[in-house]
């Protein structure tokens, strides 16, 4: 689907790729709102549903790099209205790790964003959406560090070859 | 189904109409899907979730072509449930279902179709990625407590708790006010059919008194819950009433004798009511309680010795002088005294300087003892009937040694006193010059402290006639050090030793005791002390011409009362201010003059927070003088044999005796309180160290644990910002002429006089409610009230919770266009309700302000909603209550009433009917909002555009009622975050779905009812209610309910016991298994976030559903092609 002419040059063409880890209580609610009331977001997020934002471990956030996305979101709910209290503490507490990882990788920390999206706020995750894919439209397709981060074995981004998730 | 066998997925997409097929292009989706490793049918059909469309998946189960099952349609959120039973119904485990949300998060937010058939394809791949990795589940199910809690006690919640309860099911219903009726309780008729509210409100709420079924905790909150559906365990504080709801009659006698008044809150604060009070007259449950802010008034926070000011401050309002001066003697027994000399700091604290001028509380306090002198020159304290053999011996009959006496005395102990001098009163007897505090009155009060049984004995000095040892000897069982600090700090420059240089307190001490000391014409005195003023002031009395003070700081610096710097003044006394004194001049060995240098304040500040003086070079100059008196402080001395008593006193650097938190000294049984322990302070100083000290003495002699001095609480009453406080006049202090009083040691202030008293304690705000005066404990014949009571805090376990906490109106003050809280003319929909209301605050007259009433009165519609400024939603209500408003006005006074209104919203049974009837009264409708209330010279004028005749209207009312918007309840935040439930941009809490869901919240076994859930009447809050109780009577009636699997589970063999998962669980569901070493999961706690699985180093905590494997599975999904 994507037109990946290059990784310089005229982006124009360019259509990011965006991975979005969201809540099932309040972020993926806030995006089945922004259907329901018919707003219009670029369909580069794809949205995979996680029941806490406390839930999404780094490697996941990595491992939607090596496979092709050019920018990932994490979003939780509103500080406070967490449905399991504080896990979306848990996940702020993340983000900072997330972000020096990733520029341990040589990837732009502007491509990884998390935010606080209510089940009320699907105009917020249509809007985030939308500046997520205008900005990394700028910074252009990932690239090589795609490749660093399928070299580093130890991550075992790829369980199925016998990474530290049971059999 | 057993899962080893290969894995076959089949993949069903629906059209949904065509919600979905208008974007996505199904064939290419399903070819897509077709395409797919390990998916072995495809299907599409036109709405999947319809029995027809179920009945396809459920074919394939049956005839064993497919093993995981994907449907690519709407979101998860609405039809997973669907889809699992029809997995379960075909004999195949429902959790191996994903769904591919093709439509909320492709079709609907996509706008090219082309783009939108991409997503589709990504979605749907990545569901069969995961769905080949799920694995089959065993739903569980938890026993239903059958009892369910009620959080809110309006309409909605008395419903929902009453159908609950006759279907024979315990209740509780929590309601944060003191009674049960809510926003109903208040309204006057109900449209579209005019009944009383409260005629059918309160039959539903004695049903539900009455029901045996129903446990009602009014003025509670819940604080907490934990727990899941089924089985929640809730914490409830209940707010005590300070009456015991059983004992009470509400026969209203302690209201009578109340003195303190209070903005009514049910009548939204129109008129005040009594800190005794019943909520309405029909409370629900009937008995009284008492307001209480809970913090101290910053008066009573503020006095070092804790007097109940605003307690006496209310009797005075009510003329019983007696009963208030009794009050203030509880904590402070020379009120005479402190009424004269007292720094009153309590008068700094005061709120109502924040109107106008605080209160004049030192002297009220006076005119209480004035008065008692006048009209009861006998009374005495009464002395305790019986004494309890303990023997004290207080050294010193200062006022920290006189006060402890009291109130030692007062709890039984037999009390002597030794005093050095040959009269008692310490510093008040020798220092306090006469016209400040005449000798009859400290006499009078010591006399009150001798009356309840205190020997003194004068002329005995500790440590030369008498020793700390000979009191041992002679059986005291305890000692009171109180010897003040009275030694003088002089002045170590050239020439101190001259003639005419004089220290201030013996200065003072020779007046008092009848001597006339010497001085020349012209004196000077070095200090900025209280004993500054006072010496100066009275050198003027004894014939000085003229008297100079010179203090090294600045005059906001200055430690003397700012009263009487000013009263030295008026007498013709100079304050020189930043002059610091560097030799005395002398002539034969007398003073003549003293050389002062010209200081400057450092930005630096020391220790007690004051600025640094430092000289200025070579700005010495010359002041003649024949005296100096010299008053620039005071330090305690002590010498004491003490040999028997064990132990040993210690001194810090300044003198002062060390104590401990319970007035101890180094020798056991040797206590110490007043100037002597904090150095120079003042006399309600001492007074309050000597509460502390014979609490001490009390307990050492009883044997009982030490009360501890606490630190004083940090909080007092803010002010009282939701009212409205009318400046008022402080009753000033009379005082002698100055120019009488230059030469005469009369006394200066003469005291309030009755009617002034009055009319100042009158101005006191209660801001902290009631005064605990205790007027009321002694009406009460039931004996119900207690001020002693405290809050309680119930831990309650229920299986459902209803939350029913309704709303609160717009308050439209924020808005200045409309005028409210400008205009007394302008009034809100629900103040408007109480004045109609025959119980209101105008027994249901409809008056303006001025008492008259309205000729033409203005109803504004939509304030506050439908306005992008403020709600953009409609509130819903408003329409109607306009409507019954114009019906009541004509009705009640015939005005002119006028409607300006956006749209007429008569949407319900009978409602279109009503508003027929409302035009043909003659009611006006201008259709177009209130855009503005101005006042003008005549009243009010309403401007709007009339939208149908498209001209600018002015219209001229005298009261114009704004209908403003229900907004969720204050406090309506902290609810959802204790109950986890959502809220909508509104504010409003969020139900699971709109349409379908309404009274379901994403917290299961967690209901909603009225208008906590958005503006609603009062039918639709009825079958709320009465809906939520159904929802919670469901899961009762069932006995169990099935909760999700979806928990995590931790692989013993890869677990290395390292126990970070237990940090990371919300719910406390991880353990350490000791002997194993590793960690399990309490599946019945555990409620599947997936936090530990996301934080386990070594990949042993997996999460059913969401698992790592899944996850990264889908990733690659969403990310292919």
């Amino acid at each position: 689907m994507t037109d990946r002419s290059g990784t310089t040059g005229d982006l124009s063409g360019f259509q990011p790729r965006l991975v979005g880890f969201l809540c099932n209580w309040c972020s993926y609610t806030g995006a089945d709102l922004a259907g329901t009331a018919r707003m219009k977001y670029p369909a580069n997020m794809r949205i995979i549903r996680v029941m806490c934002s406390g839930r999404v471990e780094p490697v996941l956030v990595l491992k939607a790099f090596a496979e092709g996305a050019d920018g990932v979101l994490v979003s939780g709910c509103h500080p406070g209205d967490c449905h399991y209290m504080e896990g979306n503490y848990k996940a702020l507490r993340r983000r900072f790790l997330v972000e020096a990882l990733l520029e341990q990788f040589g990837i732009d920390r502007r491509r990884f964003r998390f935010q606080w999206i209510s089940a009320a706020e699907g105009d917020r995750l249509a809007e985030i959406v939308e500046e997520m894919v205008a900005e990394i439209r700028l910074l252009g397709p990932l690239g090589r560090a795609r490749e660093r981060l399928f070299q580093a074995d130890h991550l075992s981004l790829n369980p199925a070859a016998g990474g530290p998730s049971p059999a | 189904m057993a899962h080893s066998e290969p894995v076959r997925v089949g993949v069903y997409i629906c059209h949904c109409g065509s919600n979905i097929a208008e974007k996505v292009e199904v064939q290419e989706v399903r070819r897509y899907a077709e395409e797919m490793e390990k998916v072995v049918a495809a299907r599409d059909y036109q709405y999947m979730c319809s029995e027809p469309g179920q009945e396809i998946i459920r074919k394939d189960i049956c005839e064993g072509l497919v093993n995981r099952v994907v449907v690519a349609s709407c979101s998860p959120r609405m039809h997973e449930p669907t889809f699992r039973k029809t997995l379960f119904d075909a004999g195949l485990n429902g959790y191996l279902l994903e769904m591919a949300n093709i439509r909320e998060q492709c079709s609907w937010c996509t706008e090219e179709n082309r783009w939108a058939t991409e997503k589709a394809k990504a979605l749907v791949g990545a569901a069969v990625k995961k769905a080949v990795l799920l694995e089959p589940l065993e739903e569980r199910s938890v026993p239903v407590n059958p009892d369910t809690l009620v959080v809110g006690g309006g309409v909605a919640g008395i419903e929902a708790a009453l159908k609950v309860a006759e279907a024979g099911k315990k209740v509780y219903l929590v309601e944060r006010e003191p009674s049960i009726g809510g926003h109903m309780a208040r309204l006057d008729k109900t449209f579209p059919t005019l009944d009383c509210s409260a005629c059918i409100l309160t039959p539903k709420m004695v049903a539900l008194a009455q029901n045996e079924k129903v446990e009602l905790l009014t003025l509670s909150e819940v604080e907490e819950v934990s727990g899941y559906i089924g089985n929640f365990k809730v914490r409830v504080r209940q707010r005590t009433r300070y009456v015991d709801p059983v004992a009470c009659t509400a026969c209203g006698d302690c209201r009578d004798v109340c003195p303190v008044e209070l903005p009514d809150t049910f009548n939204h604060g129109l008129n005040n009511k009594k800190a005794v009070y019943q909520f309405f007259p029909q409370a629900i449950p009937n008995v009284f309680q008492v307001e209480k802010a809970g913090d101290p008034a910053p008066c009573r926070h503020a006095c070092p010795a804790g007097v109940n000011v605003p307690g006496y401050l209310a009797l005075i309002k009510e003329r019983k002088f007696a009963e208030a001066l009794d009050l203030v003697r509880e904590a402070l027994p020379l009120p005479a005294i402190c009424g004269r000399v007292c720094f009153h700091p309590c008068e700094e604290q005061c709120h109502r300087a924040q109107v106008d001028k605080p209160l004049a509380i030192k002297a009220l306090k006076r005119f209480l003892t004035d008065y008692e002198a006048k009209t009861s020159p006998e009374k005495k304290p009464k002395a305790p009937e019986e004494t309890n053999g303990g023997r004290v011996a207080v050294v010193g009959a200062g006022p920290a040694g006189l006060s402890a006496a009291y109130f030692l005395a007062k709890c039984g102990h037999k009390v002597t006193v030794f005093e050095k001098e040959p009269e008692p009163g310490g510093i008040l007897r020798y220092g306090i010059p006469e016209y400040r505090l005449p000798l009859e009155i400290l006499k009078h009060e010591i006399n009150q402290v001798r009356a309840v049984g205190v020997e003194i004995r004068t002329c005995v000095e500790i440590g030369r006639d008498i020793t700390l040892d000979d009191l041992h000897d002679q059986g005291y069982d305890a000692v009171l050090l109180a010897t003040g600090a009275l030694s003088e700090v002089m002045l170590e420059v050239q020439g101190a030793d001259l003639d005419g240089i004089l220290p201030a307190l013996s200065f003072l001490h020779d007046v008092r005791a009848g001597q006339r000391p010497k001085l020349g014409k012209r004196v000077a005195v070095i200090g900025g002390g209280n004993a500054a003023v006072d010496a100066a002031r009275t050198s003027l009395r004894l014939g000085a011409r003229e008297v100079k003070i010179f203090y090294r700081r600045s005059r906001l610096e200055m430690p003397a009362s700012p009263e009487e710097i000013a009263a030295a003044e008026a007498e013709g006394i100079q304050v020189e201010t930043l002059a610091n004194p560097v030799r005395f001049l002398g002539e034969k060995g007398r003073v003549v003059g003293l050389e002062l240098v010209r200081m400057r304040l450092l930005e630096e500040v020391d220790k007690s927070g004051r600025r640094i003086p430092a000289p200025v070079q070579g700005s010495n100059f010359v002041v003649e003088a024949d005296t100096v008196i010299i008053a620039i402080g005071q330090r305690p001395t002590l010498d004491l044999a003490v040999g028997k008593w064990e132990g040993e006193l210690q001194f810090d650097k300044g003198g002062r005796v060390r104590v401990n938190k319970s007035c101890q000294t180094g020798l056991k049984g040797v206590f110490a309180a007043g100037d002597l322990v904090s150095g120079p302070a003042s006399v309600v100083e001492a007074v309050g160290a000597a509460q502390w000290a014979s609490a001490a003495i009390d307990a050492y002699i009883r044997g009982e644990p030490l009360p501890v001095v606490e630190d004083r609480p940090e909080r007092t009453v803010p002010f009282p910002e939701e009212r409205e406080v009318l400046p008022l006049q402080r009753q000033e202090m009379p005082e002698l002429e100055a120019e009488k009083r230059r030469r005469s040691f009369a006394e200066v202030e003469l005291g309030l006089d009755e009617e002034q008293a009055v009319l100042e304690a009158g101005r006191c705000l209660h801001c902290a409610g009631c005064a605990e005066c205790l007027q009321c404990v002694t009406a009460c014949q039931a004996k119900a009230i207690d001020h002693a009571m405290k809050d309680e805090v119930r831990e309650l376990e229920v299986g459902s919770i209803i939350v029913a906490t309704g709303f609160d109106l717009f308050d439209p003050s924020s808005a200045p266009q409309w005028g409210y809280g400008r205009y007394p003319g302008v009034v809100t929909a629900l103040e408007f309700e109480r004045m109609v209301n025959a119980s209101g605050p105008t027994h249901g007259k409809i008056l303006c302000k001025d008492g008259k009433e309205p000729k033409a009165v203005a109803i504004l519609h939509c304030i506050g909603s439908r306005d992008k400024n403020f709600q953009e939603y409609c509130s819903r209500i408003c329409c109607m209550t306009a409507l019954k408003y114009a019906h009541l006005v004509r009705e009640k006074t015939g005005a002119e009433v006028y409607n300006f209104y956006i749209d007429i919203r008569s949407f319900g049974k009978q409602y279109e009917e009503f508003y027929q009837r409302v035009q043909e009264e003659g009611v006006h409708f201008i259709r177009g909002k209130g855009a503005e209330v101005v006042e003008t010279g005549d009243g009010l004028v309403v401007r709007a555009e009339d939208t149908l005749l498209g001209i600018f209207r002015e219209v001229s009312v005298d009261l114009v009622i704004l209908n403003a918007a229900m907004v969720p309840a204050r406090g309506a935040q902290k609810v959802a975050q204790v109950f986890g439930l959502q809220t909508g941009n509104d504010g409003f809490f969020m139900e699971t779905h709109l349409k379908l869901e309404p009274l379901k919240t994403s917290s299961d076994g967690i209901f909603l009812a009225g208008v906590c859930q958005g503006p609603k009447d009062i039918p639709d809050a009825v079958s709320q209610g009465a809906g939520a109780a159904a929802e919670a009577l469901r899961n009762i009636s069932a006995g169990k309910v099935v909760v999700s699997p979806v928990s995590a589970s931790i692989n013993k063999e890869l677990c290395s016991g390292c126990r970070v998962c237990i940090e990371a669980c919300p719910y406390r569901a991880v353990e350490y298994d000791e002997e194993e070493e590793v960690c399990t999961v309490n599946e019945v706690l555990c409620k599947g976030c997936g936090t530990c699985t996301a934080s386990c180093p070594s990949g042993a905590c997996r999460v059913a559903c969401f698992d790592t494997r899944q996850l990264m599975a889908q990733i690659e999904g969403v990310l292919a092609g």
